[in-house]
């Protein structure tokens, strides 16, 4: 491939980036994504994650099925956060920053 | 074979490359950094970044939470550009009798030079226009910001290895053993001997105590963020719960659940996070997410960072903390004070593993 060649077209990355933080040791899409933001655009990577796959393996020679794919999380589509509220108001596990300001003898710590 | 350094560093999160960077300024000695995965792989790559200041408690650890911010402008200027931005973060409460609360931490913060301001409800809706207009007030402060963390452990990264850093990745610590004066450290990878050995494995610090009989209690915390689709900027501040990136997406999120080492997006914490987008900032419910992910925080039992020397055995140190990103710049700087001339500028006494025992 091209080194100009566009690889992530959502985040326009280009083989030439991939090659260079491959050659930093990055050897799974995830290495590449954290580095580069390839994969990390509008589609999330619908649209790179092969090519992406194609160029570590023509860059290190690794057997395509051994490069580890992307790890594949909720939502598969963009959704809006009204979609996903619940309209409840207790929080369990997400917490307010100043309700964990704990006050010892009506004194801050 | 057996490779010779003079000092080996476990772990390339946030920490250790900090550390790496820093030691490497002052120390023209070998340095080896072993990561079991990649950069960026554990919970740095998984983190809000925000740099917090002004509500960390008590006072004492507020303060060393300020020393490691104050240091952010210039370590930009020597690594790079880390996106670092002191936006000033604002804490909102919903409830005025949380006003009372704020006062205190305010009055309390004055004196350590942290400077707090408790906002009334018109004051917050004239700095966040968006926040909910049910908002009671907020305690605000200049010195909070935020930071890009992948940008931050490259650049730690790049810097390191231009001062000469050596780092070897999908390199798994097995074993450690102490011999004479040296530590012999066994990975997937290979033997390494060195005679500084330092431990910055983040969240699996327990499993590599043990390998040394050390009991180093660091339990794990997950945390799971939601990312929006970039959208204009209308977040004018760090608000504890949400930031606003420089390219436009805002990452939600506060939660704290223990689920060990498990690194799943669960869809009730989703849901609670998307109640708290709302709660928070209303306008955006129609905003899309197009990403969910989850980090396992390295939570000690008390909460503090377990910072230096571990007791009863030579040149053996230990950074293990949550708030890795706000504290890096300090922890690295005074981790290599440490090792090169034996004690650090800011006391770190009470951040000592001993206090466990
Ligand atoms: C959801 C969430 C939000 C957060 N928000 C913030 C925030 O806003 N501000 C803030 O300051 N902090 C925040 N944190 C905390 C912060 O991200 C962490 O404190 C920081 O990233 C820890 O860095 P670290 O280098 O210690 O750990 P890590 O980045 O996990 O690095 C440890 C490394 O050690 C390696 N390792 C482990 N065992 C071995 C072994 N046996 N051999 C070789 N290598 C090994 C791992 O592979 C890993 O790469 C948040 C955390 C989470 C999960
Ligand atoms: S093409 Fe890479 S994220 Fe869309």
């Amino acid at each position: 491939m091209d080194k100009a060649t566009i690889i992530c077209r959502c985040e326009e990355i280009t083989y030439e980036e991939i090659e260079e933080v491959i050659g930093h040791g990055a050897a799974s899409f995830d290495d590449i994504k954290r580095l580069t933001r390839c994969g990390m655009g509008a589609c999330q990577s619908k649209v790179c994650s092969h090519l992406v796959l194609q160029v570590i393996h023509e860059i290190t020679g690794k057997p395509l099925q051994e490069i580890l794919l992307p790890r594949m999380r909720m939502p598969i589509t963009p959704i809006k956060i009204e979609t996903l509220a619940t309209n409840s108001t207790e929080f369990s596990t997400v917490k307010s920053v100043l309700d964990e300001l704990e006050l010892e003898d009506g004194k801050v710590k | 074979m057996i490779k010779d350094y003079e000092t080996l560093i476990i772990g390339a999160g946030v920490i250790g490359n900090s550390i790496a960077y820093h030691l490497s300024e002052r120390s023209r000695e070998k340095i080896l950094v072993l990561d079991k995965k990649f950069p960026l792989s554990g919970t740095s790559g998984s983190t809000q970044a925000w740099v917090w200041v002004h509500n960390k408690n008590p006072s004492w650890y507020a303060e060393f939470s300020m020393y490691s911010a104050e240091l952010y402008p210039y370590l930009s200027k020597k690594i790079g550009d880390v996106e670092y931005k002191r936006t000033g973060g604002l804490s909102p409460f919903f409830n005025e009798a949380d006003r009372e609360k704020a006062e205190k931490l305010a009055e309390a913060y004055r004196e350590i030079g942290i400077k707090i301001k408790v906002l009334t409800r018109a004051e917050v809706l004239e700095k966040e226009p968006h926040l909910n207009p049910a908002v009671a007030g907020a305690t605000f402060s200049k010195i909070d910001g935020n930071v890009n963390p992948f940008r931050l452990v490259d650049m730690f990264m790049r810097a390191a290895k231009k001062q000469g850093v050596e780092y070897s990745y999908y390199t798994s610590v097995t074993g450690v053993e102490k011999k004479n004066d040296y530590y012999i450290v066994k990975s997937t990878k290979g033997i390494y001997r060195c005679k500084n050995l330092l431990l910055a494995g983040g969240t699996w610090s327990r499993e590599i105590g043990k390998m040394l009989g050390i009991n180093i209690p660091i339990n794990q915390l997950r945390g799971q963020i939601l990312v929006t689709e970039p959208l204009k900027p209308f977040l004018n501040y760090t608000i504890s719960g949400m930031r606003q990136a420089n390219n436009g997406e805002v990452l939600i999120g506060y939660s704290m659940e223990q689920a060990g080492f498990n690194r799943a997006t669960t869809l009730d914490v989703i849901q609670e996070t998307a109640n708290l987008a709302q709660h928070y900032v209303p306008a955006i419910r129609k905003a899309k997410i197009v990403r969910a992910f989850s980090g396992i925080r390295a939570m000690p039992e008390d909460g503090f960072p377990i910072l230096g020397k571990i007791p009863g055995y030579d040149n053996l140190y230990l950074a293990a903390t949550h708030s890795g990103v706000t504290l890096a710049p300090l922890i690295g700087t005074l981790m290599t004070e440490l090792l090169v001339e034996g004690e650090t500028s800011i006391p770190i006494d009470r951040y000592s593993i001993s206090r466990f025992s």
